[in-house]
C-alpha cells in the first residue's frame, strides 16, 4: 500500500510517501508497527496524526490493504 | 447547493463574481483569510501552504454538504491557495450565495471553523522578513554580481553589458515556489534539495541467475529450500547447506549471503553441487549505491529525464520546484502585418513573435501573445482588455515597432503599468534600445524591433532574468576559439556576433556568421553562438582566444 506523509512528518521520514508490502491488510495498531519500524521518529507525532483511507478519515477501525492510499495527517492549519 | 473548489498556486483574483444570473440571489457574502505580516511574535515576508490535495476538496465539499443541511444556501465556492504565499495576500476565498443573508452568515462561520480541524492543508513554514523569498532554496550568487549591481547609476547612463547583465540578475528575483507532479516539473527548477529518503538499494540483492548461500558456507553439496523472483520479498534465515535459487534481482532472504551462478553448478532434483566459487560475491549490498539522507539532487538544479527518474525512485512525486512562468509578449507598429499575409510596400511581416515563441521553448512556460495600436491610449485600452491580464504575467515583453518612435512608446507604456525603468540603453551592437523594467516580482523588456536585435537581447538579458526568476542560474559566458577570421570595423560598442560554434578536440571552436545590420536575420539557422567583440576591435584573428555565449538549443540541453 501507499503511505503519505504530510507536512512536519515529511521533515520525520525524509520522504513524501512510502510503499509499504503488506502479506496481509492490517488494521490500525498493525500499521503504525510497521511504519515505526521503519521510521521510529514517528513516534513521537503519533498521538497527534489522524490517518486517513483513500481520500477520507479513517475509523479507529479501519482495515488498511494492499491497494490503499494511506495518508498520515498531523494537524491541520489551513485557511 | 452548487459547489466549486480549486486549489491552487496562483493569486486569487481581486474580483469574483457570484455563480447565476444577477439578481438571482439576495446575499453573497465573501470571506477572504489574508496571510499576516506577523507569526509567533516575528515579522514575516509569506507562508508557505501545502495540501493534500485529492482529500482536501472531498473534505471540503463533504463540510459544506453537511453544513448546508441545516443552513440551506444557494452556491458555494472556495479557492485555497497553496505554495508560498506573500504576506497580506489572500490565502483563502470563500463566497457563499443564499436567498437571505442568515443562513449564509452561519454556514461560512461554520465552514470555516471545521476547515480549520478538518482539511489537510498546512502552514508549512514562514518566511522571516529580510531573509529573501524562498532564499533556503535559493542557490548562492557570487558576490561581485551583488556588488557590481548596487552601485545604481541613473537610469539615463549608458550600460555595459555586464552591468546590464548584473542589473538584471539583481533585480530578477525568484518567483514563489509551487509543487508540481513529476510529469510537470520537466525543465523546473529544483528548490529544495532531495535526499534518499532509504538505502539503495533497500536490501542486499542479487546480481546473476544462481544460488544464494552463506558467503562463508564451505558445504560441497546442498538443498535447494526455496525460490525468489525478481518481485518477491521472502526474508529467512539460511542454515548451513542451505541454498535459495534466485533470480537476477531478487531481495536476497537475509545478509552475508554470497550468489554462485547457475553455470557453476550441478542440481539434481532438490540437491546442488557447487563445481566452482567466484571471488566475486555477485550481491549488490544494500546502500551500495546511495546512503539513507545522502543529497541526490540538489537545489538549484533544472530538472531534466534523469533528475526526474531518480526523484521517481525515491517516491518523491511532488517536488518543490519554480512555477510555471507567464508570459505576456505584444508586437507593436503599424507596418506589422502577420506573417500570412502579402506585405504592401512599406509593410513588413511579424517575424519577432514565432521568433520569441520558439526561444521561449526552452522555458517551461505559457505564453500569450498580441499586436498593441500605435496610439497610445489604445494601446493602454487594448492591454487593459487582457484576459487574463497583465497582472497575472510575471514578465512582459513589448516588440517594438519602428512606425512608433519604438523607444519613447515601450518606455512611457511600462511606465504608464507601474515599471520602473533600470535601464533603457546598452552599449551593445546590435541591441542598444533595449529597456529593461520591475514592477514588484514582475519585469518587462522593451526589445529593439529587429529580428537580430531580439535574438541577441533574448539570449543575454531576457533569458538570464527567465533563469533568475525561477530561481536557477543564466547561461555563463564560455572560453572558445576562432576557427576563423572575424572581419569587422572598429566599432565604439561591444558586440555580440552571431557565429557557429563546435567541438574542436575539447576546444570550442566558433566559426563568425555574416550579418549585414540588425535587420539581417539570415544567419539565423546556423547561428548557435553569440560571440564578445571587445569595443574598437577592428577583427579578430583566426584561433584568437574568445568569450561566447552559447544560444538556442543548448540552453535547454541542461
Amino acid at each position: 500500500m501507499r503511505v503519505l506523509f504530510f507536512a512536519q512528518l515529511k521533515d520525520a521520514t525524509g520522504c513524501n510517501a512510502v510503499d509499504l508490502a503488506a502479506a496481509s491488510p492490517l488494521n490500525t495498531p498493525q500499521l503504525w508497527t510497521e511504519l515505526l519500524q521503519r521510521f521510529p521518529a514517528l513516534a513521537a507525532h503519533r498521538p497527534n496524526v489522524r490517518l486517513a483511507r483513500n481520500w477520507e478519515y479513517a475509523a479507529p477501525d479501519a482495515i488498511f490493504a494492499d491497494n490503499d492510499e494511506v495518508a498520515l495527517l498531523p494537524p491541520v492549519s489551513g485557511g | 447547493m452548487e459547489i466549486e473548489i480549486q486549489l491552487t498556486d496562483r493569486a486569487i483574483a481581486e474580483t469574483i463574481l457570484p455563480p447565476g444570473q444577477p439578481g438571482a440571489v439576495g446575499a453573497w457574502l465573501e470571506f477572504r483569510g489574508v496571510v499576516r505580516s506577523e507569526e509567533n511574535g516575528r515579522t514575516i515576508r509569506a507562508l508557505e501552504y501545502e495540501a493534500y490535495p485529492e482529500m482536501a476538496g472531498r473534505e471540503i465539499r463533504r463540510l459544506l454538504q453537511k453544513i448546508s443541511a441545516r443552513h440551506p444556501c444557494r452556491a458555494a465556492k472556495v479557492i485555497h491557495r497553496v505554495g508560498v504565499i506573500p504576506a497580506g495576500e489572500t490565502a483563502i476565498y470563500v463566497g457563499v450565495a443564499s436567498p437571505h443573508r442568515g443562513e449564509a452568515i452561519a454556514l461560512l462561520a461554520e465552514f470555516m471553523d471545521r476547515l480549520k480541524q478538518d482539511v489537510p492543508i498546512w502552514k508549512r513554514r514562514a518566511i522571516a522578513d529580510g531573509a529573501r523569498l524562498c532564499a533556503e532554496h535559493q542557490p548562492q550568487r557570487p558576490s561581485n554580481v551583488q556588488a557590481a549591481a548596487a552601485g545604481s547609476a541613473t537610469t539615463a547612463a549608458l550600460r555595459s553589458l555586464d552591468e546590464a547583465r548584473a542589473e538584471i540578475r539583481s533585480r530578477s528575483r525568484p518567483l514563489p515556489a509551487v509543487r508540481a507532479s513529476l510529469a510537470e516539473a520537466l525543465g523546473r527548477v529544483l528548490r529544495e534539495t532531495i535526499c534518499a529518503p532509504e538505502d539503495l538499494p533497500p536490501v542486499d540483492r542479487s546480481t546473476r541467475d544462481g544460488y544464494a548461500i552463506h558467503a562463508d558456507d564451505a558445504s560441497k553439496t546442498f538443498s535447494v529450500v526455496d525460490t525468489i523472483h525478481a518481485a518477491d520479498w521472502k526474508p529467512r534465515q539460511l542454515k548451513t547447506g542451505e541454498a535459495v535459487r534466485v533470480a537476477t534481482g531478487a531481495a536476497l532472504p537475509c545478509g552475508a549471503l554470497r550468489v554462485v551462478m547457475q553455470e557453476h553448478i550441478e542440481r539434481d532434483g532438490d540437491k546442488l553441487r557447487v563445481v566452482r566459487r567466484e571471488n566475486s560475491t555477485n550481491v549488490r549490498l544494500r546502500g551500495e549505491e546511495v546512503r539513507q539522507g545522502q543529497p541526490l539532487v540538489p537545489a538549484g538544479t533544472k530538472l531534466n529525464a534523469g533528475a526526474l527518474a531518480i526523484l521517481a525512485t525515491v517516491g518523491n512525486v511532488n517536488p518543490l520546484v519554480s512555477p510555471r512562468l507567464r508570459i505576456l509578449h505584444f508586437t507593436t507598429g503599424n507596418e506589422i502585418v502577420t506573417p500570412d499575409q502579402t506585405p504592401k510596400p512599406g509593410q513588413i511581416r511579424d517575424s519577432n513573435s514565432i521568433l520569441i515563441r520558439g526561444l521561449l521553448q526552452n522555458f517551461p512556460c505559457d505564453v500569450e501573445q498580441g499586436h498593441l495600436p500605435e496610439n497610445f491610449e489604445a494601446a493602454m485600452l487594448e492591454i487593459a482588455a487582457r484576459k487574463p491580464g497583465i497582472e497575472n504575467a510575471d514578465v512582459l515583453l513589448v516588440s517594438g515597432g519602428a512606425s512608433v518612435g519604438e523607444k519613447d512608446f515601450t518606455r512611457a507604456l511600462l511606465e504608464q503599468l507601474g515599471f520602473e525603468i533600470v535601464f533603457s540603453q546598452i552599449n551593445l551592437r546590435p541591441g542598444r534600445p533595449l529597456i529593461f523594467g520591475v514592477n514588484g516580482p514582475r519585469v518587462a523588456f522593451g526589445l529593439p524591433g529587429n529580428p537580430l536585435s531580439h535574438f541577441v537581447c533574448f539570449h543575454f538579458a531576457v533569458a538570464a532574468a527567465l533563469a533568475c526568476l525561477t530561481g536557477g542560474e543564466p547561461p555563463e559566458f564560455l572560453r572558445g576559439q576562432l576557427g576563423k577570421k572575424l572581419d569587422d570595423k572598429p566599432c565604439p560598442r561591444e558586440t555580440l556576433w552571431p557565429a557557429r560554434w563546435e567541438w574542436n578536440a575539447a576546444t570550442p571552436r566558433l566559426r563568425p556568421l555574416a550579418w549585414a545590420s540588425s535587420g539581417d536575420i539570415t544567419c539565423l539557422t546556423a547561428a548557435n553562438a553569440l560571440v564578445r567583440v571587445p569595443a574598437n576591435c577592428a577583427s579578430l584573428d583566426d584561433g584568437a582566444k574568445v568569450d561566447f555565449l552559447p544560444v538556442a538549443a543548448m540552453i535547454g540541453g541542461g
